[in-house]
């Protein structure tokens, strides 16, 4: 968007504490006007020194800390974790496990999203879908706590296994879940989606170009938002996600420019659908088996260093871990996909309105725990 | 000028249309608790407030090692050779006597690591949910019943931790 500047610049800090920074972030932002000529964060509010603390403690107890990075989706954070080091290791684990763990990725997947969805309508002005999506999501926590204790940060991914297995009756619970759910979502689209307003207040504004999307590295449902057909689980695939059937949405721009901010949130709502598809998929294929059958005794990889990828909800999230054969990690350092959207986000910004800019920031599903650590 | 009134009819039509859904939602059950007074059962498997059956414990110490956030602080002493033998509940024989088994719950992070080495299964977490207190040190919990007997001096805990928080 071009835009000429002209006249003074105020500047106007948006956070830390403001209800649509989804976290404790600071915006300035050099304002002309209505326009936004700069929008600079300030991130590291939450910073918990997550790299440097987990060199002091042992491989397994690094997943409750990994658990905190994205309390949205503390699943699939470990799982990320969990995969690096068996991979590290060299652990195998059994279809069971394999099974449970995609279930329970693709089920952390939908709460954040759903999370997403409803506080960006939250974000917009519209109050009722936050919290229909809160109550979906909440039927996803109890299952999560049924099966392993807690309802927010699991530690339920263990290396080489799982902390249990599920419970009996289990599968058919989480059928019932979805034959519930599924039609929830065409609710959400006729609510939130479909809506004439939303669809003005955001297919417009936030134009995310697939070049700019590259260039800065962004991942997961932004990038795939802008059009390029990316996803960790399909180029890259772990956990034999390369057996299962599943699409994977990009942003079509139907209302406006392929990029908006629409099509991000678009692209989200359709990955439900698809995880739900996993889901179901990953059900019929559970084997009866013992998870904690690959769990080692000791934790103690040997000396050399891996990276490993996975999709998260929010993108690409990869562990890089140097070990030098101890019990403890020599390094570890984590590519966290709201970091690098967080950089593209200036540029995005730029020439927007300063209402827009909410919009903008709702639509990037950011989470501050995971961009600080 | 088209466009203006193409946005205003959409604009009132979809409303309607997400208007009828919250219509239809209004005749469903409803899904919230009344929290005080109606409670919902917790899991079996709900990882809360922390318990130790002490009259089990070993004193092996390999909760504490596990611990993630090194909140459990365990000091024990050989039992004499003329004491009577203890055992626990499942055999095996009590060789240490545990006199300090302190548990800070306002720094555990539950993450239930240390449950699962205790070899005689009496660290347990409780699905109970309900222990907030005024003063934080309240939080740390001392589980330990015996006295030391070689009269080594023990170390109050709530010194250890308010080094710890500064
Ligand atoms: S639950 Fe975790 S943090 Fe709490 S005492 Fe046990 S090991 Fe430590
Ligand atoms: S692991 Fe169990 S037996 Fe050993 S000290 Fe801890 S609570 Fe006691």
């Amino acid at each position: 968007m071009e835009v000429e500047y002209s006249g003074d610049v105020m500047t106007l800090n948006m956070g830390p504490q403001h209800p649509s920074t989804h976290g404790v972030l600071r915006l300035e932002l050099k304002t002309d006007g209505e326009i936004v000529a700069a929008a600079i964060p300030h991130i590291g509010y939450l910073h918990r020194c997550f790299e440097k603390h987990v060199e002091n403690v042992d491989y397994a107890g690094v997943v409750p800390y990994t658990d905190r990075m994205d309390y949205c989706a503390a699943m699939n954070m470990e799982l990320g974790y969990v995969l690096a080091v068996e991979k590290l290791m060299g652990i195998e684990v059994n279809n069971r496990v394999r099974c449970i763990r995609i279930v329970m990725a693709e089920l952390g997947r939908i709460a954040s999203h759903l999370i997403a969805a409803g506080t960006y309508g939250n974000d917009i002005g519209s109050f009722t879908p936050f919290l229909w999506c809160f109550r979906d999501r909440e039927r996803i926590l109890d299952m999560f706590e049924e099966t392993c204790g807690a309802r927010l940060l699991y530690n339920y991914n263990w290396i080489g296994g799982l902390m249990f297995d599920i419970k009996p009756g289990f599968e058919d619970k989480l059928i019932e879940f979805l034959d519930y759910f599924e039609p929830q979502v065409d609710n959400l689209n006729r609510l939130l989606s479909d809506n004439w307003i939303f669809i003005k207040r955001t297919a417009e504004v936030g134009i995310l170009s697939p070049e700019t999307a590259i260039s800065y590295g962004v991942t997961g449902p932004n990038l795939r938002g802008s059009g390029v057909k990316f996803d960790v689980r399909r180029d890259e695939p772990y956990l034999g996600y390369d057996e299962f059937d599943f699409e994977i949405p990009v942003g079509q721009g139907e209302y406006g420019p392929v990029g908006s901010c629409w099509d991000r949130y678009m692209v989200r709502i359709r990955e439900v659908k698809e995880s739900c598809k996993i889901i179901r998929q990953a059900v019929a294929k559970l084997t009866p088996g013992d998870v904690h059958e690959s769990i080692p005794k000791r934790i103690k990889p040997p000396a050399g260093e891996i990276y490993m990828r996975t999709e998260c909800p929010r993108g690409e999230l990869g562990y890089y871990i140097v070990s030098d054969g101890g019990l403890k990690p020599y390094r570890l350092k984590v590519k966290s996909p709201c970091f690098t959207v967080m950089s593209a986000f200036e540029e995005v910004s730029r020439g927007a309105m300063i209402s827009d800019v909410i919009a903008i920031l709702g639509s990037f599903d950011i989470v501050l725990g995971e961009i600080d650590r | 000028m088209w466009n203006y009134f193409r946005d205003i009819g959409l604009g009132i039509v979809t409303v309607l249309t997400s208007m009828g859904v919250a219509w239809r939602h209004l005749f469903t059950r409803s899904v919230t608790l009344q929290y005080p007074t109606e409670k919902w059962t917790m899991p079996e498997r709900s990882r809360m407030r922390l318990f130790n059956k002490i009259e089990d414990c070993i004193g092996c110490g390999q909760c504490a090692r596990a611990c993630p956030t090194d909140c459990i602080t365990i000091q024990t002493e050989k039992r004499g050779k003329d004491e009577p033998e203890v055992f626990a509940s499942d055999g095996t024989q009590i060789k240490l006597r545990t006199y300090v088994f302190d548990i800070d719950m306002a720094l555990c992070c539950y993450c239930s690591l240390c449950t699962f080495p205790c070899p005689t299964h009496c660290l347990v977490m409780t699905p109970e949910y309900e222990y907030s207190v005024y003063d934080k040190l309240d939080h740390i919990y001392r589980f330990a019943k015996e006295k030391p007997l070689s009269g080594k001096a023990q170390k109050p805990h709530s010194e250890k931790t308010e080094s710890h928080g500064q």
